[in-house]
């Protein structure tokens, strides 16, 4: 019986471990090759070679200096946080209401939302575009903070409202019975119990605003609050040449945040991520 | 409104008090429903279901970007369907979800690997495998575009140095490289999703069933068999199904690597919806050309749901 168990468990190790090591590195080696690139002098990107010959900052005070992708940088931050503010007050009270309240419609409301998550957002640029421009939301961060909704709502609702409803049924019926209304029991109680999951949803919405293309650059012009995203396409396809180097920098730029971020959530987004099934 | 089903034993003893706050309680019940269900609902109208019926009315006009429309009736349909291009784009977007198996593939890999318990370290990989996934996709797209480059790429330099090509390819004016080169790139961005969905379906798998599996003798491909494959299966179809209708609706990277060309090769329906509105700014083509994505989605999921759907009756019954 040992016997049977040792022999399987080296081919097993032995899959497991290549399975690890081919998937880490089909991730890694683009990555490293990437960063070793932003640090080489201009002209030095056109023969493959792993390490720069001099370490360069040159790239970097060019993606700073003149193209200040910093500015760009910044307008992701603010219509990712604008976004992801703006989810909870939708999100939120809608998900508590799913998870614990009966009423009347409930399964065609939620059936609903359930066949929005499914929605092909790509669609909904050409109304929507038409619409911002007509009533003033066209090339405003609000604007962009609104329509991100579309993306970031029925995905929110989802992950609350499996929350919301896994909470012990009586928990408001005991605050009510301490002399708490209706709203004091969601507010004084539910809220506080789920901040773990709302700061995981808070995070995960920023980074959809933060990424997002799609809308970013339907949405805004040269003038308006254009973010990185869209700053990083301009530059890959709209010149007639692309400065690698410079490019390089600036996927650091945008990319390294939401990785850090994954990074400091990662106990929370595990649990997030690892309730939700069955 | 007063309810009248048996009660717990805890309201049994109910006072005349106590029945007055039950009743106030679904008084305030309805009116915090209402309340909160407001932005919910606002948005559902407002930012989903408005939109998407006006969008359908602009598929009947001549829309541009500024301007005045005006009513064509059918003809936005009758010529896209009628395009020299319609077929090229039926089939890109096909050889386009293909995304979805090769992003199935490697999140099964990666999942099975990483809920080993002898491997050490997981926190750091876990991060690691995530790093396609977090990063905005113009970015991955951004650094595929480098790599791939047919002259001073990495990956261009190393498969001729092997000797498995024999001089750069220019996928981008290719059209067959054109759409195997989106498709892979979606697919190297996008897998963790499924990943994450596969690994917890994985981890709420009993260790005492593998231990039992082992005692009966199983090997290592019949443990898989039956133990691991049917605790994940239903996980591992509701991921591909969202992921079917997800990854078609990826614009960036395609947009952003061959901007839908050469000509109209690798404009999958998404992409071309994108260009109509964006680059020819003719709104009502760009709507019709989407409500052709939405049927190519709903035909493609009809088998997973139905087997999704037998599979949730399946779990019924038992349990």
């Amino acid at each position: 019986m040992a016997y049977v168990t040792d022999r399987s468990s080296f081919v097993h190790k032995t899959l497991a471990y290549a399975g690890l090591i081919l998937v880490l590195s089909i991730i890694l080696i683009p990555y490293s090759y990437i960063a070793l690139t932003a640090f080489k002098a201009p002209g030095e990107v056109f023969e493959v070679e792993w390490f720069p010959q001099e370490w360069s900052l040159e790239a970097w005070r060019y993606t700073f200096k003149t193209v200040e992708f910093q500015k760009y940088i910044f307008n992701s931050f603010i219509a990712g946080l604008g976004a992801a503010i703006l989810s909870l007050f939708i999100a939120v009270p809608g998900a508590y209401i799913f998870g614990r309240k009966q009423f009347r419609g409930k399964e065609i409301f939620f059936y609903i939302i359930t066949v929005a998550l499914l929605f092909p957002y790509v669609l909904l640029i050409v109304p929507i575009t038409i619409t911002w421009i007509r009533i003033g939301l066209y090339d405003t961060l609000p604007g962009l903070w609104i329509a991100y909704q579309i993306f970031i709502i029925p995905f929110a609702l989802w992950i609350l409202r499996g929350f919301f409803a896994e909470l012990p049924p009586s928990l408001e019926e005991c605050a009510m019975v301490y002399g708490c209304t209706q709203f004091q029991a969601f507010y004084r109680v539910m809220l506080p119990l789920a901040r773990p999951v709302i700061v995981s949803l808070l995070f995960m919405t920023f980074l959809i605003g933060w990424s997002d293309f799609l809308f970013s650059n339907m949405l805004t012009t040269g003038e308006g609050p254009r973010t990185a995203s869209v700053i990083l396409y301009v530059t890959a396809v709209g010149g007639e040449r692309v400065e690698w180097e410079v490019l390089m920098v600036m996927t650091l730029m945008a990319g390294i945040p939401p990785v850090l971020l994954y990074i400091l959530a990662q106990k929370q987004l595990m649990k997030t991520f690892a309730v939700r099934r069955r | 409104m007063i309810d009248t089903k048996p009660r717990t034993r805890e309201t049994q003893f109910v006072s005349t008090r106590e029945v007055s706050l039950w009743g106030r309680m679904l008084q305030g019940d309805t009116w915090l429903i209402i309340l909160f269900l407001l932005p919910t609902l606002a948005f559902l109208i407002f930012l989903l279901w408005l939109p998407f019926l006006q969008g359908i009315w602009m598929s009947f006009h001549n829309w541009p970007f500024i301007g005045k429309p005006k009513w064509v009736g059918l003809q936005n349909y009758r010529d896209f369907i009628m395009a020299s291009y319609f077929w090229t784009t039926i089939r890109a977007t096909l050889i386009y979800s293909l995304s979805t198996v090769f992003q199935l593939g490697i999140a099964l890999i990666a999942a099975l690997a990483l809920n080993q318990k002898f491997i050490p370290l997981k926190g750091i990989w876990w991060g690691i495998m995530l790093m396609p996934y977090a990063m905005p996709p113009v970015v991955t797209g951004a650094i595929w575009m480098y790599l791939l480059d047919p002259n001073l790429g990495m990956v261009t330099h190393y498969l001729i140095k092997l000797g498995i090509l024999s001089e750069p390819v220019y996928w981008a004016s290719d059209p067959t490289w054109a759409k195997w080169v989106i498709t892979l790139v979606v697919s190297w961005t996008f897998w963790p999703f499924m990943f994450l969905i596969i690994l917890s379906a994985l981890q709420s798998i009993p260790e005492s069933y593998y231990e039992l599996a082992e005692v009966y003798g199983a090997n290592l491909w019949q443990r898989f068999r039956t133990v691991t494959w049917p605790h994940i299966r239903g996980a591992v179809l509701a991921a591909f199904i969202i992921r079917i209708v997800w990854n078609l609706e990826k614009i960036d990277q395609p947009f952003q690597l061959t901007g839908g060309g050469p000509g109209y090769e690798t404009s999958v329906l998404s992409v071309l919806t994108y260009r109509f509105a964006f680059l020819s700014g003719d709104f009502g083509m760009a709507f019709t050309v989407g409500l052709f994505l939405i049927a190519f989605m709903v035909i493609l999921m009809i088998p997973f749901l139905r087997r999704f759907q037998t599979l949730v009756t399946q779990a019924g019954k038992k349990g």
